[in-house]
C-alpha cells in the first residue's frame, strides 16, 4: 500500500490513458506531461500499462508500507527522504519512511512512480482518473492505495533520465492549414505566446498575437492531444489529456507527442514559441524518446 | 476545386480523413463505417470526417497504406453493418426554451412537441462529453439557433435542439443549445455493461411522458 499524507490539491492516479471509449465521447485522460510520466515509470521498471500518481499542488507526502523503488519527475521538483534527493532519478525507500515532494510555482504536474504501480480500480479498461464523470477522484490525506508486485529493487536505485523544459515547442502544421492565411501561419510559428492562468488538464490556453482563422464554419471533427485549436478570437488552445474528443475549432498545428509536456508545464505568464517540423522529424524524435526510456 | 476524400497528417500519430465539406447523413454513415473498420488505434468519426489514430508501435507507412485501402473498399461494405438499434428516451417537454423555440418556429407548443417526438433520429456520432450523441435531423419546421450567450450550467438530462439537431446533456455542463425538455435516463454510466445509452449509428426516438 501507499499512504498519502499531504495530497496536494488535485492529485490523481493516472496511467497512459483510456483510448477505447473515445468514440463515446470519453477523453483519454492520462498524464498531462506524458514524457515525465513515462520517465518516472521507466526509472522504477514499470510496464506500459501501470499507473502512477500525477501530483498537482505541493507539497505531496506519502509513505509505502513495504520497501520500494520510487522515482519523481516533473518540472523543478525536489524530493526529500531524510536527505534531499534529485528528481528524475530512482531511489529506494524503506517501509514507513516519509517521502516529501516539493516544487516551485513552476511545478504544475509532477509524477510519483512506485515500482509495481498503483493497483487502483480499473474502469473502462484504464486506471486513469477522470473525476468529471466520477471515474476516480482527487487524492485525499489518509488515502491508502494498493500497489502491484515490485518490478525492481534497491540495486536499481540511482538510474536517471535527463530532461529540460525548453520554451521552444515543435509542432506539425495542420490539419486545417487551409483555414488560415499564410501570413497567420507564419506568425503562429514565430511569435511568442503566454500561458494563461485558465489552463488546465483539458487544455493550455495561450495569449498572444491573434491568429484568427479565415471566416467560415468548421463542422466538428475528432481531436487528438496536442491539437492547437483556434477559436474565432484567435487565442489558441492546445488540447491536453482531458480534452474533448471532438471540437469545432480549426486546428492550425499539432504539437509533437515528445513536446506535449513542454506546453503543459508552462506556468501562467511564461512564454512559449512554436516551430514547425515535418511529420517524419516528429516520428524520429518520438522514436528517440522511446530509446531513452527503454534504456533507463 | 477540392477532391474528396482528403487525408492529412494530424500530428505524427493520426490522420484526418475528410470525406466532404457539406454535411449529409450519408457522409456521417461513411465516417462511422471507416471508424468501425480501423484497427490500428482509436477512430473518431464526426459529421463529414474521421480521425484515425495509430499506436506509436505501428509503422507510419503501414498506417498510411491501411487508410488508403480502407477508403478504396469501405463503400462496398458499408451496407453490411448490423441494422441500427432503436433507443427510446422518455422525456418531459418542460425545458426553459420550449416556448421560445415554438415561437421561433411559428408553431404552438403542442405542435413542436409533436414534431420533436414524432420522428426517429440518427445518432451521427458522439463527442463533447461522454455519452453526448449528436442526433438529427429535426423536422425542418423546427427552427432553433444557438444561444447568443451559452448557459454556464445546463443540468444533466436536459434535452436541447439547435440547427436541425437534438441531443441530451449527459452531465451538468456549460451549453449553448436551446433546452426544450428533460429526461431521467442516465446517458452514460461507466459501471454499465454498455456505458453509453446511445451508440454511434443508433436510431433515437423521444417519447413524451
Amino acid at each position: 500500500m501507499i499512504r498519502i499524507e499531504a495530497p496536494g490539491i488535485a492529485s490523481t492516479v493516472q496511467d497512459v490513458g483510456r483510448t477505447r471509449h473515445v468514440r463515446f465521447g470519453v477523453p483519454t485522460s492520462g498524464p498531462a506531461d506524458p514524457f515525465a510520466f513515462r520517465a518516472a515509470q521507466a526509472l522504477v521498471g514499470n510496464a506500459a500499462a501501470d499507473a502512477a500518481i500525477e501530483v498537482i499542488g505541493m507539497p505531496f507526502t506519502f509513505r509505502c508500507d513495504t520497501s520500494r523503488l520510487v522515482a519523481v519527475t516533473g518540472r523543478e521538483v525536489t524530493v526529500t527522504v531524510r536527505d534531499r534527493l534529485p528528481s528524475w532519478t530512482s531511489f529506494f525507500v524503506r517501509a514507513g519512511q516519509l517521502v516529501r515532494v516539493n516544487g516551485t510555482e513552476r511545478s504544475r504536474y509532477t509524477y510519483v512512480a512506485v515500482s509495481g504501480g498503483i493497483a487502483s480500480e480499473v474502469v473502462l479498461g484504464s486506471r486513469a482518473a477522470y473525476p468529471r464523470i466520477g471515474i476516480g477522484r482527487a487524492l485525499r490525506a489518509g488515502d491508502s492505495l494498493p500497489l502491484g508486485a515490485a518490478r525492481r529493487g534497491a540495486e536499481d536505485a540511482g538510474a536517471s533520465i535527463e530532461h529540460e523544459y525548453d520554451e521552444r515547442v515543435a509542432a506539425v502544421a495542420g490539419p486545417h492549414l487551409d483555414r488560415f492565411e499564410a501570413a497567420v501561419v507564419s506568425r503562429f510559428f514565430s511569435e511568442p505566446f503566454a500561458m494563461s492562468a485558465q489552463s488546465d488538464r483539458q487544455g493550455a490556453r495561450l495569449d498572444g498575437v491573434a491568429i484568427a482563422p479565415k471566416p467560415g464554419e468548421l463542422l466538428s471533427c475528432g481531436v487528438v492531444t496536442g491539437a492547437v485549436q483556434v477559436p474565432r478570437g484567435g487565442q489558441p488552445i492546445v488540447a491536453l489529456a482531458d480534452h474533448g474528443t471532438t471540437g469545432g475549432y480549426p486546428v492550425i498545428a499539432t504539437v509533437v507527442s515528445a513536446d506535449i509536456g513542454l506546453v503543459a508545464q508552462r506556468a501562467p505568464g511564461e512564454t512559449l514559441r512554436f516551430y514547425r517540423v515535418e511529420r517524419d522529424e516528429a516520428l524520429r524524435r518520438a522514436r528517440e524518446r522511446d530509446v531513452v526510456l527503454a534504456t533507463a | 476545386m477540392r477532391t474528396w476524400p482528403r487525408v492529412t497528417p494530424f500530428g505524427e500519430f493520426a490522420f484526418l480523413v475528410e470525406l466532404g465539406d457539406t454535411f449529409d447523413d450519408a457522409l456521417a454513415a461513411r465516417a462511422q463505417a471507416i471508424a468501425d473498420r480501423w484497427d490500428l488505434g482509436p477512430g473518431i468519426p464526426a459529421y463529414t470526417s474521421v480521425v484515425l489514430s495509430f499506436d506509436a508501435s505501428v509503422d507510419v507507412d503501414r498506417a498510411e497504406d491501411r487508410v488508403a485501402r480502407l477508403l478504396r473498399t469501405e463503400g462496398s461494405q458499408a451496407a453490411a453493418r448490423a441494422p441500427a438499434r432503436l433507443v427510446e428516451i422518455p422525456m418531459r417537454y418542460d425545458g426553459p426554451d420550449l416556448a421560445d423555440v415554438a415561437a421561433m418556429s411559428k408553431l404552438s407548443i403542442d405542435e413542436l412537441i409533436g414534431l420533436h417526438s414524432g420522428r426517429e433520429y440518427v445518432a451521427y456520432f458522439l463527442g463533447f462529453l461522454p455519452g453526448w450523441a449528436y442526433c438529427g435531423r429535426l423536422d425542418p419546421r423546427v427552427l432553433a439557433t444557438r444561444l447568443e450567450r451559452p448557459r454556464e450550467h445546463v443540468p444533466a438530462g436536459s434535452v436541447g435542439v439547435v440547427d436541425g439537431q437534438t441531443g441530451v446533456y449527459p452531465y451538468r455542463s456549460p451549453g449553448g443549445w436551446r433546452l426544450i425538455g428533460s429526461t431521467d435516463e442516465v446517458m452514460f454510466d461507466p459501471a454499465r455493461e454498455r456505458p453509453s445509452l446511445i451508440s454511434p449509428g443508433d436510431r433515437v426516438r423521444f417519447v413524451p411522458r
